[in-house]
Protein backbone atom coordinates (compact mmCIF):
# COMPACT_ATOMS: atom_id res chain seq x y z
CA UNK A 1 0.00 0.00 0.00
CA UNK A 2 2.88 2.12 1.23
CA UNK A 3 4.92 1.33 -2.12
CA UNK A 4 2.16 2.39 -4.68
CA UNK A 5 1.49 5.52 -2.74
CA UNK A 6 4.78 6.32 -2.94
CA UNK A 7 4.91 5.74 -7.12
CA UNK A 8 1.76 7.54 -7.52
CA UNK A 9 2.69 10.61 -5.45
CA UNK A 10 6.00 10.57 -4.25
CA UNK A 11 6.14 14.29 -2.87
CA UNK A 12 3.24 13.51 -1.02
CA UNK A 13 4.69 10.56 0.45
CA UNK A 14 7.53 12.76 1.42
CA UNK A 15 5.51 15.67 2.55
CA UNK A 16 4.09 13.39 4.98
CA UNK A 17 6.93 12.34 6.09
CA UNK A 18 8.97 14.95 6.43
CA UNK A 19 5.99 16.84 8.35
CA UNK A 20 6.58 14.20 11.27
CA UNK A 21 10.03 15.55 11.49
CA UNK A 22 11.77 12.06 9.83
CA UNK A 23 12.81 10.45 6.60
CA UNK A 24 11.82 7.35 5.15
CA UNK A 25 14.91 5.96 5.75
CA UNK A 26 14.52 6.84 9.53
CA UNK A 27 16.97 9.38 9.50
CA UNK A 28 16.46 13.03 10.93
CA UNK A 29 16.71 16.21 8.48
CA UNK A 30 20.61 16.55 9.83
CA UNK A 31 21.91 13.03 10.28
CA UNK A 32 24.68 11.75 7.84
CA UNK A 33 24.57 8.47 6.35
CA UNK A 34 26.93 5.61 7.61
CA UNK A 35 30.58 5.82 5.82
CA UNK A 36 32.78 2.84 5.14
CA UNK A 37 36.37 3.55 3.61
CA UNK A 38 38.98 1.03 2.26
CA UNK A 39 41.96 1.80 1.01
CA UNK A 40 44.53 0.18 -1.01
CA UNK A 41 42.21 -3.00 -2.58
CA UNK A 42 43.18 -2.42 -5.94
CA UNK A 43 46.89 -3.93 -6.40
CA UNK A 44 47.12 -2.61 -9.69
CA UNK A 45 46.99 0.98 -9.13
CA UNK A 46 49.74 2.85 -7.26
CA UNK A 47 46.87 4.18 -4.52
CA UNK A 48 43.30 3.21 -4.81
CA UNK A 49 40.34 3.82 -1.96
CA UNK A 50 36.56 2.54 -2.08
CA UNK A 51 34.32 4.75 -0.16
CA UNK A 52 30.55 4.20 0.61
CA UNK A 53 28.12 6.63 1.76
CA UNK A 54 24.66 4.46 2.46
CA UNK A 55 24.53 2.84 -0.91
CA UNK A 56 26.44 4.84 -3.05
CA UNK A 57 29.71 3.46 -3.92
CA UNK A 58 32.58 4.73 -5.49
CA UNK A 59 36.06 3.92 -6.09
CA UNK A 60 38.80 5.91 -6.85
CA UNK A 61 41.97 4.54 -8.51
CA UNK A 62 45.47 6.21 -9.14
CA UNK A 63 47.77 5.60 -12.19
CA UNK A 64 51.36 7.40 -11.96
CA UNK A 65 52.99 8.33 -15.23
CA UNK A 66 56.10 10.05 -16.40
CA UNK A 67 55.71 12.98 -18.79
CA UNK A 68 57.54 16.28 -19.69
CA UNK A 69 55.82 19.39 -18.18
CA UNK A 70 54.11 21.56 -19.92
CA UNK A 71 56.26 24.24 -21.11
CA UNK A 72 54.40 27.53 -19.31
CA UNK A 73 54.89 25.31 -16.01
CA UNK A 74 58.56 23.63 -16.07
CA UNK A 75 58.41 23.26 -12.42
CA UNK A 76 54.86 21.34 -12.11
CA UNK A 77 53.83 17.76 -12.79
CA UNK A 78 50.16 17.68 -13.27
CA UNK A 79 47.05 15.83 -11.38
CA UNK A 80 44.23 14.42 -14.07
CA UNK A 81 41.01 13.50 -12.34
CA UNK A 82 38.30 11.86 -14.04
CA UNK A 83 34.74 10.81 -12.98
CA UNK A 84 33.63 7.97 -14.95
CA UNK A 85 29.27 7.50 -14.20
CA UNK A 86 29.24 3.85 -16.08
CA UNK A 87 25.37 2.72 -17.08
CA UNK A 88 25.74 -0.10 -14.02
CA UNK A 89 25.46 2.67 -11.35
CA UNK A 90 21.92 4.06 -12.62
CA UNK A 91 19.57 2.94 -14.68
CA UNK A 92 19.33 6.75 -16.12
CA UNK A 93 23.07 6.23 -17.60
CA UNK A 94 22.95 4.89 -20.95
CA UNK A 95 25.99 3.25 -22.61
CA UNK A 96 28.09 5.98 -24.32
CA UNK A 97 30.02 8.90 -24.32
CA UNK A 98 30.47 10.73 -20.68
CA UNK A 99 27.12 12.23 -19.63
CA UNK A 100 26.79 15.94 -18.85
CA UNK A 101 26.65 14.83 -15.32
CA UNK A 102 30.12 12.78 -15.74
CA UNK A 103 31.83 15.97 -17.78
CA UNK A 104 30.74 18.28 -14.68
CA UNK A 105 31.68 15.96 -11.60
CA UNK A 106 35.46 15.90 -13.57
CA UNK A 107 35.42 19.37 -13.23
CA UNK A 108 34.15 20.35 -9.83
CA UNK A 109 36.85 17.28 -9.12
CA UNK A 110 39.33 19.22 -10.76
CA UNK A 111 39.17 22.56 -9.22
CA UNK A 112 38.70 21.26 -5.77
CA UNK A 113 42.29 19.52 -5.98
CA UNK A 114 43.72 23.05 -7.62
CA UNK A 115 41.43 25.40 -4.85
CA UNK A 116 42.50 22.82 -1.64
CA UNK A 117 46.31 22.54 -2.55
CA UNK A 118 45.74 19.21 -1.28
CA UNK A 119 49.03 18.07 -3.36
CA UNK A 120 51.99 20.79 -3.94
CA UNK A 121 52.37 19.99 -7.78
CA UNK A 122 56.42 21.36 -7.32
CA UNK A 123 56.84 17.64 -5.39
CA UNK A 124 55.58 16.18 -8.78
CA UNK A 125 57.82 17.64 -10.52
CA UNK A 126 61.55 15.50 -10.89
CA UNK A 127 63.41 17.48 -13.44
CA UNK A 128 62.45 21.17 -14.50
CA UNK A 129 61.42 21.31 -18.07
CA UNK A 130 62.18 17.78 -18.83
CA UNK A 131 60.46 15.08 -16.11
CA UNK A 132 57.81 15.01 -14.28
CA UNK A 133 54.97 12.55 -12.81
CA UNK A 134 51.65 12.86 -13.94
CA UNK A 135 48.84 10.93 -11.84
CA UNK A 136 45.56 9.92 -13.34
CA UNK A 137 43.13 9.72 -10.61
CA UNK A 138 39.81 8.13 -11.97
CA UNK A 139 37.00 8.27 -9.98
CA UNK A 140 34.75 5.72 -11.26
CA UNK A 141 30.61 5.45 -9.59
CA UNK A 142 29.80 2.05 -8.92
CA UNK A 143 26.28 2.45 -7.64
CA UNK A 144 24.63 6.21 -7.38
CA UNK A 145 22.30 6.69 -4.34
CA UNK A 146 22.66 10.18 -3.93
CA UNK A 147 25.86 12.69 -2.24
CA UNK A 148 28.11 11.38 -5.32
CA UNK A 149 30.48 14.50 -5.08
CA UNK A 150 31.05 13.88 -1.34
CA UNK A 151 31.84 10.29 -1.90
CA UNK A 152 34.31 11.50 -4.68
CA UNK A 153 36.33 13.81 -2.88
CA UNK A 154 36.56 11.39 -0.01
CA UNK A 155 37.90 8.59 -2.38
CA UNK A 156 40.11 11.00 -4.18
CA UNK A 157 41.94 12.33 -1.06
CA UNK A 158 41.83 8.78 0.50
CA UNK A 159 43.73 7.23 -2.58
CA UNK A 160 46.27 10.04 -2.81
CA UNK A 161 47.24 9.81 0.54
CA UNK A 162 48.32 5.99 0.22
CA UNK A 163 50.23 6.82 -3.17
CA UNK A 164 53.62 5.89 -3.23
CA UNK A 165 55.80 6.97 -6.04
CA UNK A 166 58.81 4.93 -6.91
CA UNK A 167 62.12 6.86 -6.93
CA UNK A 168 63.21 8.06 -10.03
CA UNK A 169 66.76 9.69 -11.22
CA UNK A 170 66.85 11.82 -14.69
CA UNK A 171 70.21 12.49 -16.00
CA UNK A 172 70.17 15.45 -17.92
CA UNK A 173 73.16 15.40 -20.29
CA UNK A 174 72.47 12.05 -21.35
CA UNK A 175 68.22 11.88 -21.19
CA UNK A 176 68.35 8.87 -19.54
CA UNK A 177 65.59 8.00 -16.63
CA UNK A 178 65.82 5.84 -14.14
CA UNK A 179 63.63 4.28 -12.48
CA UNK A 180 63.71 2.28 -8.97
CA UNK A 181 60.26 0.41 -8.07
CA UNK A 182 61.90 -0.99 -4.45
CA UNK A 183 62.45 2.92 -2.78
CA UNK A 184 59.08 4.07 -3.01
CA UNK A 185 58.40 7.86 -1.51
CA UNK A 186 54.92 8.29 -0.10
CA UNK A 187 53.19 11.11 -1.65
CA UNK A 188 52.69 14.65 0.55
CA UNK A 189 49.31 15.21 0.73
CA UNK A 190 48.79 18.64 2.46
CA UNK A 191 45.35 19.58 2.94
CA UNK A 192 42.32 17.05 2.76
CA UNK A 193 39.24 18.66 1.63
CA UNK A 194 35.73 17.15 2.45
CA UNK A 195 32.62 18.01 0.39
CA UNK A 196 28.90 17.64 1.71
CA UNK A 197 25.96 17.83 -0.54
CA UNK A 198 22.47 19.51 1.05
CA UNK A 199 19.26 18.93 -0.93
CA UNK A 200 16.48 21.77 -0.33
CA UNK A 201 12.98 20.33 -0.70
CA UNK A 202 10.00 22.19 -1.29
CA UNK A 203 11.58 25.64 -1.12
CA UNK A 204 12.53 25.49 2.61
CA UNK A 205 13.32 22.47 4.26
CA UNK A 206 17.03 21.64 4.91
CA UNK A 207 18.12 17.48 3.50
CA UNK A 208 21.48 16.98 4.56
CA UNK A 209 23.44 13.59 2.90
CA UNK A 210 20.38 13.59 0.04
CA UNK A 211 19.77 9.77 -1.42
CA UNK A 212 19.31 9.75 -5.08
CA UNK A 213 15.44 9.86 -4.48
CA UNK A 214 15.26 12.70 -2.44
CA UNK A 215 17.74 14.78 -5.05
CA UNK A 216 15.36 14.30 -7.72
CA UNK A 217 12.33 15.05 -5.93
CA UNK A 218 13.88 18.21 -4.49
CA UNK A 219 13.67 21.50 -5.51
CA UNK A 220 17.28 22.49 -5.28
CA UNK A 221 20.91 20.82 -4.57
CA UNK A 222 23.88 22.34 -2.59
CA UNK A 223 27.43 21.38 -2.49
CA UNK A 224 29.77 22.68 0.04
CA UNK A 225 33.88 21.69 0.20
CA UNK A 226 35.46 22.63 3.68
CA UNK A 227 39.48 21.81 4.48
CA UNK A 228 40.83 22.33 7.66
CA UNK A 229 38.18 25.30 8.82
CA UNK A 230 38.36 27.10 6.36
CA UNK A 231 35.64 26.95 3.43
CA UNK A 232 37.06 26.17 -0.07
CA UNK A 233 33.83 26.12 -2.72
CA UNK A 234 30.27 26.46 -2.29
CA UNK A 235 28.48 25.08 -5.58
CA UNK A 236 24.86 26.08 -6.22
CA UNK A 237 23.71 25.54 -9.46
CA UNK A 238 20.09 27.17 -9.41
CA UNK A 239 17.33 25.74 -7.66
CA UNK A 240 15.41 27.46 -5.05
CA UNK A 241 17.17 30.74 -3.17
CA UNK A 242 18.93 30.50 0.42
CA UNK A 243 18.62 32.86 3.25
CA UNK A 244 21.53 33.91 4.61
CA UNK A 245 21.17 32.07 7.78
CA UNK A 246 20.31 28.82 6.09
CA UNK A 247 23.28 28.86 3.97
CA UNK A 248 25.62 29.68 7.51
CA UNK A 249 23.72 26.32 9.00
CA UNK A 250 24.92 24.32 6.23
CA UNK A 251 28.17 25.20 6.15
CA UNK A 252 28.37 25.02 10.00
CA UNK A 253 27.06 21.31 9.56
CA UNK A 254 29.72 20.72 6.65
CA UNK A 255 32.33 21.70 8.99
CA UNK A 256 31.69 19.16 11.54
CA UNK A 257 31.12 16.52 9.02
CA UNK A 258 34.35 17.10 7.51
CA UNK A 259 36.33 16.47 11.15
CA UNK A 260 34.70 13.39 11.52
CA UNK A 261 35.28 12.48 8.01
CA UNK A 262 39.34 13.06 8.39
CA UNK A 263 39.06 11.14 11.75
CA UNK A 264 37.74 8.35 9.97
CA UNK A 265 39.98 8.73 6.90
CA UNK A 266 43.20 8.73 9.48
CA UNK A 267 41.88 5.71 11.25
CA UNK A 268 41.82 4.02 8.12
CA UNK A 269 45.18 4.64 7.00
CA UNK A 270 46.35 3.95 10.57
CA UNK A 271 45.12 0.35 10.54
CA UNK A 272 46.71 0.26 7.24
CA UNK A 273 49.77 0.37 8.72
CA UNK A 274 51.50 3.05 6.45
CA UNK B 1 64.28 -16.18 -25.74
CA UNK B 2 64.21 -18.67 -23.54
CA UNK B 3 60.69 -19.63 -22.30
CA UNK B 4 59.79 -19.69 -18.78
CA UNK B 5 58.73 -23.42 -17.30
CA UNK B 6 55.43 -22.70 -16.73
CA UNK B 7 55.56 -26.07 -14.34
CA UNK B 8 58.18 -27.36 -12.30
CA UNK B 9 59.86 -30.42 -11.84
CA UNK B 10 58.08 -30.90 -8.70
CA UNK B 11 54.85 -30.04 -10.26
CA UNK B 12 54.08 -26.90 -8.73
CA UNK B 13 53.59 -23.41 -11.23
CA UNK B 14 54.76 -19.93 -10.97
CA UNK B 15 52.27 -19.20 -8.28
CA UNK B 16 52.62 -22.44 -6.39
CA UNK B 17 49.50 -24.04 -7.26
CA UNK B 18 49.08 -27.57 -9.00
CA UNK B 19 48.41 -28.71 -12.53
CA UNK B 20 44.39 -29.02 -11.81
CA UNK B 21 43.97 -26.52 -8.74
CA UNK B 22 41.46 -23.30 -9.44
CA UNK B 23 42.69 -20.04 -7.88
CA UNK B 24 40.90 -18.69 -4.69
CA UNK B 25 37.32 -17.57 -6.02
CA UNK B 26 35.26 -15.39 -3.14
CA UNK B 27 31.96 -13.98 -4.64
CA UNK B 28 29.21 -12.12 -2.81
CA UNK B 29 26.05 -11.44 -4.51
CA UNK B 30 23.64 -8.46 -4.06
CA UNK B 31 26.27 -5.92 -3.48
CA UNK B 32 24.33 -2.96 -4.89
CA UNK B 33 21.32 -1.21 -4.46
CA UNK B 34 20.44 0.47 -8.03
CA UNK B 35 20.53 -2.80 -10.13
CA UNK B 36 18.13 -5.27 -10.54
CA UNK B 37 21.11 -7.73 -9.74
CA UNK B 38 24.40 -7.61 -8.81
CA UNK B 39 27.49 -9.73 -7.79
CA UNK B 40 31.24 -9.17 -6.88
CA UNK B 41 33.61 -11.58 -8.04
CA UNK B 42 37.49 -12.32 -7.03
CA UNK B 43 39.30 -15.12 -8.99
CA UNK B 44 42.84 -15.00 -7.67
CA UNK B 45 43.52 -11.44 -8.05
CA UNK B 46 41.72 -10.76 -10.83
CA UNK B 47 38.42 -8.43 -9.90
CA UNK B 48 35.27 -8.12 -11.42
CA UNK B 49 32.13 -6.72 -10.79
CA UNK B 50 28.45 -7.35 -12.90
CA UNK B 51 25.16 -5.69 -12.63
CA UNK B 52 22.00 -6.59 -14.49
CA UNK B 53 19.02 -4.54 -15.68
CA UNK B 54 16.14 -5.93 -16.36
CA UNK B 55 14.27 -6.77 -17.87
CA UNK B 56 12.64 -3.65 -19.24
CA UNK B 57 11.47 -1.68 -21.91
CA UNK B 58 13.81 -1.59 -25.16
CA UNK B 59 15.90 1.89 -25.05
CA UNK B 60 17.22 4.00 -27.91
CA UNK B 61 15.78 2.62 -31.24
CA UNK B 62 12.60 0.42 -31.20
CA UNK B 63 13.16 -1.56 -34.09
CA UNK B 64 15.57 -3.27 -32.55
CA UNK B 65 12.95 -5.37 -30.02
CA UNK B 66 12.33 -8.81 -31.30
CA UNK B 67 8.56 -9.42 -31.22
CA UNK B 68 9.11 -13.42 -29.89
CA UNK B 69 12.12 -12.72 -28.20
CA UNK B 70 14.23 -10.37 -25.17
CA UNK B 71 17.22 -8.60 -26.19
CA UNK B 72 20.29 -9.20 -24.26
CA UNK B 73 22.69 -6.32 -24.35
CA UNK B 74 26.44 -6.61 -22.50
CA UNK B 75 28.56 -4.40 -21.93
CA UNK B 76 32.53 -5.53 -21.21
CA UNK B 77 34.21 -2.50 -19.04
CA UNK B 78 37.44 -2.39 -17.75
CA UNK B 79 38.61 0.12 -15.01
CA UNK B 80 41.91 2.59 -16.31
CA UNK B 81 43.44 1.59 -13.05
CA UNK B 82 42.89 -2.29 -13.76
CA UNK B 83 46.21 -3.43 -15.66
CA UNK B 84 49.81 -2.59 -14.93
CA UNK B 85 49.95 0.22 -17.71
CA UNK B 86 47.38 2.59 -17.61
CA UNK B 87 44.70 1.57 -20.06
CA UNK B 88 43.34 4.57 -21.85
CA UNK B 89 39.79 3.62 -23.74
CA UNK B 90 38.08 1.50 -20.73
CA UNK B 91 35.36 0.81 -23.75
CA UNK B 92 35.12 1.31 -27.14
CA UNK B 93 38.45 -0.45 -27.89
CA UNK B 94 38.48 -3.53 -30.34
CA UNK B 95 39.04 -5.91 -27.35
CA UNK B 96 37.03 -4.58 -24.91
CA UNK B 97 34.33 -4.56 -28.29
CA UNK B 98 35.04 -8.18 -28.64
CA UNK B 99 34.57 -9.31 -25.21
CA UNK B 100 30.98 -7.56 -25.02
CA UNK B 101 29.86 -9.67 -28.16
CA UNK B 102 31.30 -12.97 -26.31
CA UNK B 103 29.30 -12.31 -23.35
CA UNK B 104 26.07 -11.63 -25.11
CA UNK B 105 26.71 -14.92 -27.14
CA UNK B 106 27.61 -16.91 -24.61
CA UNK B 107 24.36 -15.88 -22.34
CA UNK B 108 21.96 -16.00 -25.32
CA UNK B 109 22.65 -19.66 -25.10
CA UNK B 110 21.14 -20.01 -21.41
CA UNK B 111 19.06 -17.21 -20.80
CA UNK B 112 15.62 -18.03 -21.48
CA UNK B 113 14.77 -15.22 -23.56
CA UNK B 114 11.20 -16.16 -24.93
CA UNK B 115 9.66 -15.22 -21.71
CA UNK B 116 10.02 -11.63 -22.07
CA UNK B 117 8.74 -10.61 -26.25
CA UNK B 118 9.73 -7.29 -26.53
CA UNK B 119 12.23 -6.47 -24.43
CA UNK B 120 15.98 -5.67 -22.80
CA UNK B 121 18.06 -7.37 -20.61
CA UNK B 122 21.35 -5.20 -19.53
CA UNK B 123 24.43 -7.47 -18.32
CA UNK B 124 27.21 -4.59 -17.20
CA UNK B 125 30.11 -5.93 -16.37
CA UNK B 126 33.57 -3.61 -14.86
CA UNK B 127 37.14 -4.98 -14.24
CA UNK B 128 38.69 -3.71 -11.26
CA UNK B 129 41.75 -5.32 -11.23
CA UNK B 130 42.67 -7.74 -14.25
CA UNK B 131 45.30 -10.91 -13.54
CA UNK B 132 44.56 -12.82 -16.32
CA UNK B 133 41.30 -14.97 -16.93
CA UNK B 134 38.99 -11.46 -17.34
CA UNK B 135 36.36 -12.80 -19.06
CA UNK B 136 35.83 -16.05 -17.38
CA UNK B 137 35.58 -13.90 -14.03
CA UNK B 138 33.01 -11.46 -15.94
CA UNK B 139 30.84 -14.66 -17.58
CA UNK B 140 31.18 -16.17 -13.67
CA UNK B 141 30.19 -12.96 -12.02
CA UNK B 142 27.34 -12.28 -14.72
CA UNK B 143 25.81 -15.34 -14.00
CA UNK B 144 25.61 -14.70 -10.41
CA UNK B 145 24.06 -11.33 -11.52
CA UNK B 146 21.42 -13.14 -13.16
CA UNK B 147 20.45 -15.34 -10.73
CA UNK B 148 20.51 -12.77 -8.11
CA UNK B 149 17.93 -10.43 -10.25
CA UNK B 150 15.82 -13.57 -10.79
CA UNK B 151 16.15 -14.02 -14.59
CA UNK B 152 15.11 -17.10 -15.46
CA UNK B 153 17.91 -19.15 -16.98
CA UNK B 154 18.42 -22.83 -18.20
CA UNK B 155 21.61 -23.12 -16.67
CA UNK B 156 24.61 -21.31 -15.05
CA UNK B 157 26.95 -20.05 -17.81
CA UNK B 158 30.86 -20.70 -16.52
CA UNK B 159 33.91 -20.56 -18.27
CA UNK B 160 37.01 -21.01 -17.67
CA UNK B 161 40.74 -21.31 -18.92
CA UNK B 162 43.44 -24.42 -20.05
CA UNK B 163 46.51 -24.22 -21.01
CA UNK B 164 49.52 -26.14 -22.32
CA UNK B 165 52.84 -26.16 -19.75
CA UNK B 166 55.80 -28.11 -21.84
CA UNK B 167 54.11 -29.56 -23.97
CA UNK B 168 51.94 -31.91 -22.67
CA UNK B 169 50.57 -30.78 -18.79
CA UNK B 170 47.35 -29.36 -19.37
CA UNK B 171 46.94 -26.21 -16.81
CA UNK B 172 43.54 -25.29 -15.47
CA UNK B 173 42.60 -20.89 -14.67
CA UNK B 174 45.76 -19.29 -15.98
CA UNK B 175 47.04 -16.23 -14.30
CA UNK B 176 47.89 -13.18 -16.60
CA UNK B 177 52.08 -14.18 -16.40
CA UNK B 178 51.13 -17.81 -17.79
CA UNK B 179 48.81 -15.77 -20.28
CA UNK B 180 51.51 -13.82 -21.04
CA UNK B 181 54.23 -16.30 -21.54
CA UNK B 182 53.34 -17.31 -24.84
CA UNK B 183 51.94 -20.82 -24.30
CA UNK B 184 48.17 -21.78 -25.88
CA UNK B 185 45.10 -20.28 -23.91
CA UNK B 186 41.44 -22.52 -24.39
CA UNK B 187 38.97 -20.49 -22.87
CA UNK B 188 35.21 -22.01 -22.64
CA UNK B 189 32.19 -20.85 -21.84
CA UNK B 190 29.90 -23.96 -20.94
CA UNK B 191 26.79 -24.72 -19.06
CA UNK B 192 28.01 -27.47 -16.90
CA UNK B 193 25.63 -29.80 -16.07
CA UNK B 194 24.62 -30.73 -19.26
CA UNK B 195 27.93 -30.83 -20.70
CA UNK B 196 27.30 -28.40 -23.19
CA UNK B 197 29.46 -25.56 -24.38
CA UNK B 198 28.43 -22.12 -25.23
CA UNK B 199 31.31 -20.71 -26.30
CA UNK B 200 35.11 -21.89 -27.39
CA UNK B 201 38.08 -19.93 -27.76
CA UNK B 202 41.99 -20.70 -28.54
CA UNK B 203 45.54 -18.50 -29.12
CA UNK B 204 48.81 -20.05 -30.09
CA UNK B 205 48.75 -23.70 -31.25
CA UNK B 206 49.28 -27.05 -30.17
CA UNK B 207 49.12 -30.50 -31.50
CA UNK B 208 45.49 -32.22 -32.33
CA UNK B 209 46.50 -35.03 -30.05
CA UNK B 210 46.42 -32.96 -26.89
CA UNK B 211 42.97 -31.29 -27.51
CA UNK B 212 40.91 -33.66 -25.73
CA UNK B 213 42.88 -33.70 -22.51
CA UNK B 214 43.08 -29.35 -22.65
CA UNK B 215 39.25 -29.00 -23.44
CA UNK B 216 38.63 -31.82 -20.97
CA UNK B 217 40.43 -29.90 -18.76
CA UNK B 218 38.83 -26.91 -18.84
CA UNK B 219 35.40 -28.68 -18.40
CA UNK B 220 36.31 -30.12 -15.27
CA UNK B 221 37.66 -26.76 -14.17
CA UNK B 222 34.38 -25.13 -15.11
CA UNK B 223 32.57 -27.83 -13.17
CA UNK B 224 34.43 -27.13 -10.42
CA UNK B 225 33.60 -23.43 -10.34
CA UNK B 226 30.00 -24.45 -11.06
CA UNK B 227 29.85 -26.06 -7.53
CA UNK B 228 31.64 -22.65 -5.89
CA UNK B 229 28.95 -20.55 -7.44
CA UNK B 230 26.14 -22.88 -6.24
CA UNK B 231 27.11 -23.21 -3.10
CA UNK B 232 27.68 -18.55 -2.82
CA UNK B 233 23.88 -18.86 -4.55
CA UNK B 234 22.92 -20.93 -1.89
CA UNK B 235 24.01 -19.27 0.64
CA UNK B 236 22.89 -15.79 -0.59
CA UNK B 237 19.88 -17.89 -0.53
CA UNK B 238 19.43 -18.68 2.98
CA UNK B 239 20.17 -15.81 4.33
CA UNK B 240 18.16 -12.99 2.08
CA UNK B 241 14.95 -15.77 2.68
CA UNK B 242 15.40 -16.03 6.75
CA UNK B 243 15.88 -12.63 7.14
CA UNK B 244 12.23 -12.31 5.37
CA UNK B 245 11.34 -15.27 7.49
CA UNK B 246 10.93 -17.44 4.32
CA UNK B 247 7.35 -16.27 3.78
CA UNK B 248 6.17 -18.15 6.85
CA UNK B 249 6.79 -21.30 6.08
CA UNK B 250 8.03 -23.28 9.35
CA UNK B 251 11.53 -25.12 7.11
CA UNK B 252 12.52 -25.48 3.70
CA UNK B 253 14.70 -28.12 2.90
CA UNK B 254 17.46 -26.51 0.32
Amino acid sequence: MATCYKSIHPVKYYRDFLAKGVRPDGRDMQKFRPVSINVDSIKTAEGSAIVKIGNTVVVCGIKAELAAPKAEEPNFGYLVPNVELPPLCSPRFCPGPPSDLAQVSSNFIAETLTSSGCVDLKDLCIAPEHLAWVLHCDLICLDHDGSLWDACVIALVAALRTVKLPHVSYDVEAETTVVSPEKRNKLQVHNTPVATTFAIFDDEILLTDPTNEEESLSSGVMTIVVQGGQLCSVHKPGGSPLTESQLQECINGAMKRAEYINKLVNMTLESLGT
Amino acid sequence: MARMDLISFKGLRLDGRRANELRQIRCKMGVFSQPDGSAYLEQGNTKVLAAVYGPHEIRGSRSKALHDKALVNCQYSMATFSTGERKRRPRGDRKSQEMSMHLRQAFQAAIRVEVYPRSQIDIFVEVLQADGGNYCACVNAATLALVDAGIPMTEYVVACTASLANGDVPLVDVSNLEENSGGPNLTVAALPLSGQVALMEMSQRFHLDHLPKVVECALQGCRDIHQILDQAVRRHTEMSGSALGWGNRAQVDL
